[in-house]
């Protein structure tokens, strides 16, 4: 690529990424704020936890600008798969909130043996950096509205490589918007607010997991 | 009706009738002056509905001051509240379109009427994108006056004053499972809520934080659309397909569930106290307001009877210990009332707890009623006027 339009392109990209970055951050919001609510107090696990997240969100972005450059813009916009894609996704994000909600899975051990990492309700559990990994990558390949609207343009790109380039630009762009919930490291952690955390992030799973069944069955009825 | 106590916390006669209606009086001159506009007016029906509450509101006022209980005496004005508020505003649904539920074309026109129990899921749509995601209008307008800056403005008044009492004074929806609670006197599920009240205390907080999230990501109200127990007996969107079908369904399944089965087996509040996301919020403000409940330690025997007699599970055996109420008290005033030893206070917040209870108890119901009679007196007389129309009194 030339230096101009790659310049040229980074620019739109990272633009489209800070002015749509309050959507993706409501799209991804629900998912993210129980997860580190439940994460131990401080500055430094929340770091962690959000820099996980958000480079699983960025190998999502790459996944899916691959493919639309790959497949072309009938992806993002008039791809007859859209609704299981959807449907999949959010069941997927459902089962992961519940898993992760529910602290499992955890090492299988013998009955007679007490465990060292056993969680007692309203006890934060252990960081797994595996839950904010699994978390970030579902809303990472998540179709929210802009992330749609990157998807078009990165298909329309010359190079597979421009199409990369141009989601990491965007993802520059959006992930300045998530900034704000390090904040919640210097909220106190009560075992309420950690029970509180796990009961969203339940209801939540409900929700996507409901969400997500309607729309593969709607696409199964109307096929 | 069950009483919070089996025996009365203070002698009958707690005030003298002179005094007592001496410290009526500002409350009746209040119910006059926000009624004379129904006189001027309202019509002949509207007329009866306005004397009715300004009778009922001062007396209940009086009997506040005359016993010195609050709850009992403010349960009648609230139940009552919460049974003919949808009386009136059913019946203006069906003269106005026909049918309970809402029709599109009211939802684009922005002509629903604004609930304020919608305030919460509002705050992040209105600061990223500045738009309200409600299909309200934001100021009055003739074919809608229940606008949404009126609701809030009235609402952020109150509540900075008084906090959560809110939930005891104004909401017309709460007198609703209060009343259910009322009914019978046997706690069948009392041990359920004893033992699991430290996890059901913390379901609205999770129920605000899915419906702030929840409403963000949707652009929508989603309490609205998903969980308001009391769409049943208010509005809710027109019934046209699977989707619709199943949101009515959800309605009528948490309005039986959380407004009239579970309080009459529990007789606590229990859409107030375990459910409603606006009540989680509202507790917020109990750390700013004026008002608290406190315990006099020095009086305090831990009968546990102020615990029993809370209708929301607002005290701990932790919190008593610690002269405190929880954040989710309402100001209802049940403990105070059941309290046989007057631990219980009323408090005005920078005072010392326990000295002249009763002057921060006057104080807080001044406040509390006049807008109970101004915002709720208004809604029953409303609905007292439907029903007169209803009646053949010619």
């Amino acid at each position: 690529m030339a230096a101009l339009p790659l310049a040229a392109s980074a620019g739109e990209a990272l633009v489209l990424g800070l002015t749509t970055g309050p959507v993706c951050l409501a799209s991804c919001g629900p998912v993210v704020l129980p997860w580190m609510l439940v994460q131990p107090k401080g500055i430094g696990p929340h770091s962690r936890q959000l820099l996980l997240f958000l480079a699983a969100r960025l190998a999502g972005y790459m996944v899916f600008a691959a493919a639309a450059w790959l497949v072309g813009a009938a992806i993002p916009r008039a791809w007859s798969g859209r609704s299981w894609a959807y449907g999949g996704i959010e069941l997927l994000l459902a089962i992961a909130l519940l898993v992760y909600a529910a602290g499992w899975p955890r090492p299988r051990r013998a009955l007679s043996e007490p465990s060292p990492r056993l969680v007692r309700i309203g006890e934060a559990p252990r960081p797994r950096p595996s839950g904010a990994v699994a978390l970030g990558f579902l809303t990472g390949i998540n179709l929210c509205p802009p992330f749609l609207v990157a998807g078009v343009r990165a298909a329309q790109l010359a190079h597979l490589s421009g199409a990369l380039f141009f989601f990491l630009c965007f993802f520059a762009g959006t992930a300045i918007w998530f900034l704000p919930f390090l904040s919640l490291g210097f909220l106190q952690r009560t075992p309420a607010v950690v029970t509180v955390a796990r009961m969203v992030a339940v209801l939540l799973a409900c929700w996507y997991g409901f969400s997500g069944a309607s729309l593969l069955i709607e696409r199964i009825i109307n096929g | 009706m069950a009483s919070p106590s089996s025996a009365p916390a203070r002698p009958p006669a707690f005030r003298s009738i002179g005094r007592s209606i001496l410290l009526t009086l500002p409350i009746a001159l209040w119910s006059l002056l926000m009624f004379t506009p129904s006189f001027r007016s309202g019509g002949r029906a509207l007329s009866i509905g306005a004397v009715l509450v300004i009778v009922f509101m001062t007396s209940l006022f009086f009997l506040m001051m005359r016993t010195g209980e609050t709850y009992r005496w403010r349960r009648i004005f609230f139940v009552a509240l919460g049974f003919l508020f949808p009386v009136g505003f059913i019946a203006s649904l069906i003269a106005e379109r026909g049918t309970m539920s809402i029709p599109i074309s009211r939802m684009v026109s922005g002509d629903t009427p604004f609930c304020f129990m919608v305030t919460p899921a509002l705050i992040l749509p209105a600061a990223f994108a500045r738009t309200i995601v409600f299909p309200g209008s934001i100021l009055p307008t003739a074919s809608n006056p229940h606008s949404i800056a009126v609701m809030i403005g009235l609402w952020f008044a109150f509540t900075l004053v008084l906090g959560k009492a809110w939930c005891s004074y104004a909401c017309f929806f709460g007198g609703m499972d209060e009343g259910f609670a009322a009914f019978g006197k046997r706690r069948r599920l009392h041990r359920f809520v004893t033992k699991y009240g430290s996890i059901l205390r913390l379901i609205p907080w999770a129920i605000l934080l899915c419906v702030v999230l929840l409403s963000a990501a949707l652009f929508e109200p989603f309490y609205c659309m998903w969980l308001c127990p009391f769409k049943t007996v208010t509005e809710f969107p027109a019934v046209r397909d699977l989707e619709t079908a199943l949101q009515f369904g959800v309605f009528v399944t948490l309005f039986v569930g959380l407004v009239v089965v579970l309080p009459y087996l529990t007789k606590k509040r229990t859409q107030c106290g375990f459910f409603c996301p606006f009540g989680a919020f509202q507790s917020l403000f109990n750390k700013i307001n004026l008002f608290d409940i406190r315990f006099d330690r020095e009086k305090c025997f831990d009968c546990g009877l102020c615990q029993t007699s809370c209708p929301t599970v607002a005290l701990s055996k932790e919190s008593v210990r610690e002269g405190k109420t929880l954040l989710n008290c309402m100001k209802c005033g049940a403990c105070v009332d059941a309290c046989k030893k007057d631990a219980a206070v009323w408090h005005l917040k920078g005072t010392p707890v326990a000295v002249k209870p009763e002057r921060a108890r006057l104080l807080f119901l001044y406040g509390a009623w006049a807008l109970a009679t101004m915002f709720g007196g208004s809604i029953l007389a409303n609905s007292i006027a439907t029903m007169v129309h209803w009646l053949p009194l010619k």
